[in-house]
């Protein structure tokens, strides 16, 4: 076995040698330009499974290794907002009607703001005044008509699944009003109110 | 686990309105009445003045204006309150005239709360006390015209959300809500 190798390793080097300078000398020799010329490449890359090959791309791997901020750094970005046809991108935006929807929202909360403001000023005044003429008796806080099938309201509530003690008159749902008798539940105590925009202050008699 | 919300509403729809909305829903009809009013004496002015070409003036002296105002002023509240029982402040406030015991008001009661709505100014003011110390919160006018103001939005679930928002803004930017389990959670209860 070492004989046979003494002989077969110096003769392989010497091949080797060989088809290396063949190699270079037939290099030299061709053109490669005039035979890549000739090669037909929208047909060898026809026959490419290009799906295959990306599946076997870590895509993510990839990308973990692009520098973005670097990247980022060499896009001039005014020269890029230059190119935008801001005309043909704001004929396309329906902007009457992003507006409309903004502008409704805000005066809607300004509106709610000031009719509850307006709302909190009355309770005070009434709570200063029923003090003032120590009056014992609450009064009534709607009319007649409206505050019809209160107390059946009030008895259907048990005490135990609200707050432990019945409405004041006037703090159950009115009927007789329009929109009175579907109004959002009473949230219970720990549970925030509805939150603005949820469930907008509507006018039920318009 | 909590018990089950019962059915119980946070509104104050169809509750008589108080003092401040009702004398904000007038000073907005005050300034809304006379603005339109003094419009329509400029608009007045120059079609005279084009017409004829003589310049008109107005003043709060001259008898005819003074008419013209009180008529106008009749008119408004009146043809409001008859037609959809409130005027255009009464409506940015929420605020609407109904009958006494709490129907819809006819249109001629509309008319009637217009013509002696001046009663209650005209007794040194104090017909509007009423407003305040009446059980019913009517003033004189309402008394005679047999109405009533009430809110005629949910005043007090909005009023609920107003101060919910408060609360929010108020809140520390660490981020806990201060509805939770918070007194906050039923202000104006």
């Amino acid at each position: 076995m070492t004989a046979h190798r003494r002989i077969t390793d110096p003769v392989e080097a010497m091949a080797q040698r060989v088809a290396e300078r063949v190699v270079d000398l037939v290099l030299q020799v061709l053109d490669v330009n005039a035979i890549l010329a000739q090669v037909d490449v929208n047909a060898l890359l026809a026959r490419v499974d290009v799906a295959a090959l990306l599946e076997r791309v870590d895509l993510n791997a990839v990308l973990a290794r692009v520098d973005t901020a670097a990247l980022l750094d060499r896009i001039d970005v005014n020269a890029l907002l230059q190119r935008i046809d801001m005309d043909a991108l704001v004929e396309q935006t329906d902007l009457g009607a992003v507006i409309a929807r903004s502008s409704g929202g805000v005066a809607g909360e300004a509106l709610d703001a000031a009719r509850s403001g307006a709302v909190g000023l009355d309770q005070s005044i009434d709570r200063w005044v029923q003090r003032a003429l120590r009056r014992k008796q609450r009064a009534p806080s709607a009319p007649r008509a409206l505050l019809d099938g209160e107390a059946q309201t009030v008895t259907d509530a048990p005490a135990s699944a609200g707050r432990g003690t019945p409405e004041p008159p006037g703090q159950t749902p009115l009927r007789g009003f329009p929109g009175g008798e579907d109004q959002p539940p009473t949230p219970p105590d720990g549970v925030p109110p509805a939150r603005p925009g949820e469930a907008p202050a509507r006018e039920a008699t318009e | 686990m909590s018990a089950p919300v019962p059915a119980r509403s946070v509104t104050a729809q169809g509750h008589y309105a108080g003092s401040v909305s009702r004398l904000l829903a007038y000073a907005i009809d005050l300034l809304v009445s006379s603005g339109v009013f003094t419009l329509a004496l400029a608009a007045i002015s120059y079609v005279v003045q084009i017409v004829t070409g003589n310049q008109v003036s107005w003043n709060r002296q001259n008898i005819v204006v003074v008419i013209l105002y009180v008529a106008w002023e009749f008119f408004y509240f009146g043809y409001c309150w008859a037609v959809s029982g409130r005027t255009p402040g009464m409506a940015v406030l929420g605020v609407r005239v109904v009958r006494a015991d709490g129907a819809a008001a006819e249109p001629r009661r509309g008319v009637v709360r217009s013509l002696v709505f001046p009663l209650s100014f005209l007794l040194l003011g104090l017909g509007f006390l009423g407003i305040l110390v009446q059980r019913e919160r009517r003033a004189l006018h309402d008394l005679i015209a047999g109405t009533a103001v009430v809110y005629s939005w949910d005043a007090r679930g909005a009023r609920l959300r107003f101060l919910a928002r408060e609360a929010e803004q108020a809140v520390s930017p660490a981020g806990a809500s201060p509805l939770t389990g918070d007194a906050g959670a039923a202000p104006g209860r």
